[in-house]
């Protein structure tokens, strides 16, 4: 999944382009240094591990000795991040050539951190105090409802009915680049939209803090500190319930919407509130590397065009909507077809063929998924032929000029419209010819002189 | 040349010594097994007159037997037909040329000792040990040894021929009728009684036993070719009646019991690797004597007499047999008992030797069995499987640590400590329970000390093995090489040098001094362009050369 | 293995098995204190730990005469409050606490065992064959699974009794395709586990300085799989093939060998303890002994 690491690295790229002071500020955090040590790539980790406990700067060419000749380009890539998110500091010896060092305060923090263990950021609530918490398995189903439904929202706002409490703006600004705001039928998908509810929920999740994130100044947030107390949830234990009181006011109203995104659950006590992260909150951290996490499939595409989904979402039926027509719906299988006009559809919202293509190469049945090719080929080259149907006839806005007084205007009109690039056709016996529309105003010049 | 392992009897009664017969140049060795053993033999091929040998078919072993011209008779049982035949054909071979080399010397052969002149006799002394002793046939000591026993043998020699038997069977007397009455009358002289005698030992028995006390001497002959008469008429029901009327007489229609007994001796003896096959084939064996009487009439088979009868192999096998033997008693008398006790006597010692040495034969079959070992005749070779002993592995390896139980490992001391030392651990445990984990973990000096230690394992492995993109051509050229490559390049760069400094000395000369100073230094030029051809082919030839070198190299460290 | 293959993680997560060396023998005549041993180790696993959300650790104690599982990362995830307390974190708190736990057992049995003749080693062979019993749990359950290595922190001789034992969990892992590492602490050299480096592919290595021991972890024994492809590890010099004979027990560089199922011996049987098959009699018995054994000798 392509798509996912790219919206990974966006996030990473962020947490890049914060200032150097915010970035130290960052690094403060014990968490924030676990989580972006997480989120490093394989062989960053490495050297990461290996600088740890040495004050000194470690020349390049030595750390470049363990790598083998197939890893240099990784070895590249992992050194480029971590001057990045300034974990390593550059200086250059005379003797030894160009010098790391970690960032003082970054390895100062991951030496505490793993010399004293996993310290929790806040002790969880003592379970006698008459709470009663929902159990894993609750919470989880919880979580994805709520993310679902919030999901739901998204694409749909226009008929859906509100179901989370994040207000109107805030939705604007997530749909912001999802959505597409036509004069006609409202808002539509578009394809970075189709994108991502492509994308696992992980990446998804991701997508939608980063928007969060990149609002937050607006709503008079440091984003410093809304990353950091991101991070920071994703170190809470799942299931623990943590006492409001030890937040800050802003984390406070963070959690709130957190709470609609099913990153958390909140619950009201007799005297004190208390929140529970759920495993969206947890998994935080670990969408941020490059390992994904796969979800298994529900898709069973036939050779007939017709396809079977195994699943209760309402969600998911409604990705499969955008592209198939959805037939009848049983308890926990959806039964569509995929047709002409349904494709056309698809199309017309700037979907892609291949986009489709893949979409259901990565949630095919298991089942389905052993074989090869796992979408039948007769269905898969029907999809990019009537993609390629549509575009057999190219619009372009264009002007048409005749009744030219002479051959030589025409002549003329000719050359100076190819010298412009903008000569669509010509017929030099009517003396007839168009051309672009952008270049109508110059024709209209030239012709002008011309005239004179 | 060719050796066997046989047995050597120096007599048909003797039991034999087990060695091996060699068979040199000119001489037959016989080497016995046992060291300790007198019989060690030589003998000369010259001397070798005559050899006799069991038939492949009889039941007797295959014996090879040599007689010498001093009469002496050798006899050597070899291990089977194969061996002797082969030792056989090389002993004539031997004759052959021991007869070709005779004529050579007629006069030394043919004449008398006395005959020679003293000359004579000594040139063919030396001669002969010449032959002998030069050729390391012999050694000194046993040529002269041998010369010596000749001699002595030479006073005493005296031909001691056994008389033979003649080939004519007991059962083709044919009694004389006087043609007028019924009276038929049968030859006997002491030859034919003794013939009679031989092949027929249930005879022997009876004339033992009944002559005289029971009978005379005539009246068992009578008796015998009555019975005999019986026999040829072939009446076997008259023969069955007189049978049981007479017992003495039934004694000679009635199958030889001593006879049968002897012969089942002899299987018993049989080789059991003999191959059956071939009787199997010739589908004798369900006819009874292809149905031929002796005298050449059909057979009419009446099976309720059978016993009566005999059949003609029997009776021409028994004759060859005899024949074979020979007339081995002395006895020379007209005596009929005593030939037949002498005979018995001899027949009482072979037998008594069949006994003892039972025990031996039966220990050669078994060792025979284990030599020659054919497929059809061996057992089944599928040994039962064995399954693995593991039962049950825990045991196995219960078992296993039993064994170094026992093993003193000089760890006594340790027991004491034992309980100490988990002391000291447990004590380690609750300090860093208490205490936490040692902060600092690590000085940093270490930390980068074990770190330039490991980068640079790593980076010495790496360059053993070659494989760092880094390093240039030239570093993976051994270091001569190397040198030597570095050194021709200055050196080309020097030339490349003085090259065009040439050209620049003919470019700043005036034109008139231009063409005097070209002639000048043309040679310099020429020989330093042969310089850079030879160093461009040296090149091209050398990076060949090692490139196909790596090559090999990278396939060797794979 | 193409199954277990597809079901592994994309990338670097890894479940690492630890075999910890508690015996107390060898920890007793030691300058360096267990508790300085276990600073090093802890951290080790809790780095390993930080390096991505889904690792996995497992630590089986591998005392003198018995083994356990003293931790496992997917347990104590939900972490216990108590321990928090005590300023000790979740993690080395459970360890501890089973690892004690796991010693008063280990020297219980050590009372029960009369003899006392054994060779100071630990029960290797033991705590290999329970890590790959983990290992195979973990590639049977789930359709997911982080790719499995296994490290040992080994100090103790080799006990030449477990050979066969030993060896047979080495060829169980290369089977499985899981590597064993070793990071070998005593003074002595440890066949056994350069063994079975070499054969599952693993990395061995002797550190020489104790005190920079956490150095040595991270910088050799925290390469993940997925790194190892493209990173260069230290590599032995040699790898010491001696086996130990099945009759004595005794390290032989040579000795008999059983033609029907390779059982090794140090002197001519009879018959194979092994599999029973009977022996022949060597033809040239006592003349030509020597080149009738077949030597095993250190490969350099």
């Amino acid at each position: 999944m392509p798509q996912v690491k790219i919206i990974a690295k966006n996030f990473m790229d962020m947490v890049a382009s914060l200032t150097a002071i915010k970035l130290d500020k960052l690094y403060n955090n014990v968490f924030i240094c676990e989580a972006i040590l997480r989120s490093l790539p394989p062989l960053a980790k490495k050297y990461v591990l290996q600088l740890l406990f040495i004050d000194d700067p470690v020349p390049c060419t030595r750390i470049e000795e363990w790598v083998l000749p197939d890893g240099l380009s990784k070895h590249r890539v992992a050194i480029d991040r971590l001057i990045q998110l300034r974990i390593f500091t550059e200086t250059v010896d005379r003797r030894e050539g160009t010098c790391f060092s970690l960032n003082p305060t970054f390895q100062n923090n991951l030496q505490k951190h793993i010399i004293s263990g996993g310290v929790l950021p806040r002790e969880p609530m003592n379970s006698s105090n008459g709470i009663k918490l929902p159990s894993l398995q609750e919470l989880e189903t919880y979580a994805l409802q709520q993310w679902e439904c919030f999901l739901l929202q998204l694409i749909n706002s226009g008929q859906g009915e509100k179901l989370t409490g994040i207000s109107s703006s805030m939705m604007k600004v997530f749909q912001r680049g999802l959505l597409s705001q036509r004069d006609r039928d409202g808002p539509r998908l578009t394809e970075s939209g189709f994108q991502f509810l492509l994308m696992d929920t992980n990446a998804q999740l991701w997508y939608i803090i980063r928007e969060y994130i990149s609002n937050a100044e607006e709503r008079d947030v440091d984003p410093a500190d809304l990353i950091s107390f991101l991070l920071e949830l994703s170190f809470h234990v799942t299931g623990e319930a943590y006492n409001l009181n030890t937040l800050t006011d802003v984390q406070r109203t963070t959690l709130k919407d957190l709470a609609d995104l099913g990153l958390v659950k909140l619950q009201q006590g007799r005297k004190d509130s208390w929140f529970i992260p759920t495993k969206l909150a947890t998994n935080l951290s670990v969408s941020l590397a490059d390992s994904s996490v796969r979800k298994e499939g529900y898709v069973m595409m036939e050779t007939n065009f017709r396809m079977y989904a195994y699943s209760t979402s309402k969600l998911q039926c409604e990705i499969l909507r955008l592209f198939a027509r959805i037939e009848y719906q049983l308890p926990n299988l959806i039964a569509c077809a995929v047709t002409k006009e349904s494709l056309y559809n698809a199309f017309d919202n700037g979907i892609t063929s291949d986009q489709i293509i893949t979409f259901l190469q990565q949630n095919s049945h298991p089942r389905c998924a052993d074989r090869v090719p796992s979408i039948p080929e007769n269905v898969t080259d029907q999809i990019r032929l009537w993609e390629s149907d549509l575009k057999r006839i190219e619009m372009t806005q264009a002007h048409f000029y005749d009744e030219f007084p002479s051959k030589d205007v025409f002549e003329g009109a000719c050359n100076f419209a190819r010298q412009w690039g903008g000569l669509l056709w010509e017929d030099s016996k009517r003396m007839r010819l168009v051309v672009k529309s952008e270049v109508h105003n110059q024709m209209r010049e030239y012709l002008h002189t011309q005239g004179n | 040349m060719s050796d066997w392992q046989v047995k050597y009897k120096s007599s048909l009664k003797d039991r034999g010594t087990e060695g091996i017969l060699k068979l040199r140049e000119g001489m037959l060795l016989f080497v016995p097994n046992d060291p300790t053993s007198d019989s060690k033999l030589k003998v000369l091929t010259p001397n070798i007159k005559s050899q006799k040998y069991t038939k492949e078919g009889s039941k007797k072993p295959a014996w090879l037997n040599l007689s010498n011209k001093q009469g002496d008779s050798h006899i050597f049982e070899f291990q089977n037909y194969q061996d002797m035949h082969a030792c056989r054909a090389l002993i004539t071979k031997a004759l052959a040329k021991c007869e070709e080399e005779q004529p050579k010397k007629p006069a030394a052969v043919l004449t008398s000792a006395e005959q020679l002149s003293i000359a004579d006799l000594e040139l063919r002394f030396k001669r002969l040990h010449k032959e002998f002793v030069e050729t390391k046939v012999l050694t000194e000591d046993e040529f002269w040894a041998t010369r010596k026993k000749l001699l002595g043998k030479d006073s005493i020699r005296k031909s001691k021929q056994q008389v033979g038997l003649k080939s004519m069977m007991v059962s083709g007397i044919k009694p004389s009728t006087d043609g007028r009455t019924n009276r038929v009358t049968f030859n006997l002289t002491s030859e034919i009684i003794f013939q009679i005698f031989a092949e027929k030992p249930a005879v022997r028995q009876a004339f033992i036993n009944y002559v005289p006390s029971k009978m005379t001497e005539k009246d068992f002959w009578t008796k015998y070719f009555r019975a005999e008469y019986l026999y040829s008429t072939k009446n076997t029901a008259v023969a069955a009646a007189e049978a049981a009327e007479d017992e003495e007489l039934a004694v000679f229609l009635k199958p030889d019991e001593i006879l049968a007994q002897e012969a089942r001796q002899k299987i018993r003896r049989v080789d059991p690797t003999l191959d059956m096959e071939a009787d199997q084939g010739d589908d004798y064996t369900h006819l009874m004597d292809h149905g031929i009487q002796r005298d050449g009439t059909m057979d009419v088979v009446e099976p309720q007499n059978g016993q009566f009868r005999r059949s003609l192999l029997q009776d021409l096998n028994r004759h060859a047999a005899v024949v074979l033997e020979g007339r081995n008693i002395d006895v020379d008398s007209e005596n009929t008992r005593s030939v037949a006790e002498a005979l018995a006597r001899v027949k009482q010692v072979s037998k008594a030797d069949g006994e003892t040495t039972k025990d031996a034969n039966q220990e050669r079959l078994a060792r025979m069995s284990r030599l020659a070992e054919m497929e059809d005749l061996q057992a089944p070779q599928n040994f039962p499987l064995a399954p693995l002993s593991i039962k049950d592995p825990r045991d196995y390896f219960e078992s296993q640590q039993g064994n170094v139980v026992n093993e003193p490992r000089g760890a006594g001391t340790l027991k004491r400590n034992v309980h100490e030392a988990y002391g000291s651990l447990k004590e380690s445990i609750l300090e860093i329970r208490t205490k936490g984990l040692r902060d600092p973990l690590i000085k940093p000096e270490v930390a980068f000390e074990v770190f330039r230690s490991l980068t640079q394992t790593i980076s010495t492995a790496k360059n053993i093995i070659g494989k760092n993109p880094r390093e240039s051509f030239l570093d993976r050229l051994p270091k001569s090489t190397r040198d030597e490559v570095l050194h021709v390049g200055k050196l080309k760069d020097a030339m490349s040098n003085s090259y065009s400094q040439l050209e620049a000395m003919k470019e700043s000369v005036q034109s008139e001094l231009r063409h005097q100073l070209s002639l000048l230094v043309r040679p310099m030029q020429q020989a330093l362009d042969a310089a850079f051809q030879h160093y461009d082919a040296d090149l091209q030839r050398r990076t060949a050369k090692s490139a196909r070198g790596s090559a090999g190299e990278a396939n060797g460290s794979v | 293995m193409a199954t277990v293959a597809s079901k592994l993680y994309s990338d670097d997560v890894s479940l690492l098995v630890l075999l910890l060396d508690t015996n107390p023998l060898f920890w007793s005549n030691r300058s360096t204190t267990f508790s300085q041993f276990l600073s090093h180790v802890l951290a080790f696993l809790n780095a390993v730990l930080g390096l991505n959300q889904l690792n996995r650790v497992v630590v089986i104690a591998t005392g003198y005469c018995s083994c356990d599982y003293i931790y496992d990362s997917s347990l104590t995830l939900s972490g216990n409050s108590e321990s928090g307390r005590t300023g000790m974190p979740a993690l080395f708190g459970s360890l501890l606490e089973k690892l004690e736990d796991f010693i008063d057992k280990d020297e219980e049995l050590i009372k029960e065992q009369e003899h006392d003749e054994r060779i100071a080693s630990s029960l290797l062979s033991g705590s290999l064959s329970m890590a790959l019993c983990y290992i195979q749990r973990i590639f049977r359950s789930g359709h997911l699974h982080p790719q499995p290595r296994i490290l040992c922190l080994q100090g103790s001789p080799d006990g030449p009794e477990q050979y066969v034992a030993v060896m047979n969990s080495i060829f169980s892992a290369q089977r499985l395709m899981v590597p064993i590492d070793s990071c070998y602490i005593g003074t002595q050299n440890s066949a056994f586990l350069q063994q079975a480096s070499y054969i599952t592919g693993g990395v061995h290595h002797a550190p020489k300085q104790l005190d920079g021991l956490f150095q040595f972890l991270t910088t050799i024994f925290a390469t993940d799989l997925h790194t190892r492809s493209f990173v260069q590890l230290p590599k032995p010099v040699g790898v010491d093939f001696r086996a130990s004979c099945f009759c004595h027990k005794k390290t032989i560089d040579m000795g008999y060998v059983c033609s029907v199922c390779l059982s090794i011996f140090c002197e001519h049987h009879k018959k194979c303890s092994t599999c029973g098959s009977v022996f022949g009699q060597s033809k040239l018995d006592g003349a030509s002994t020597v080149s009738d054994k077949k030597r095993k000798a250190p490969d350099s």
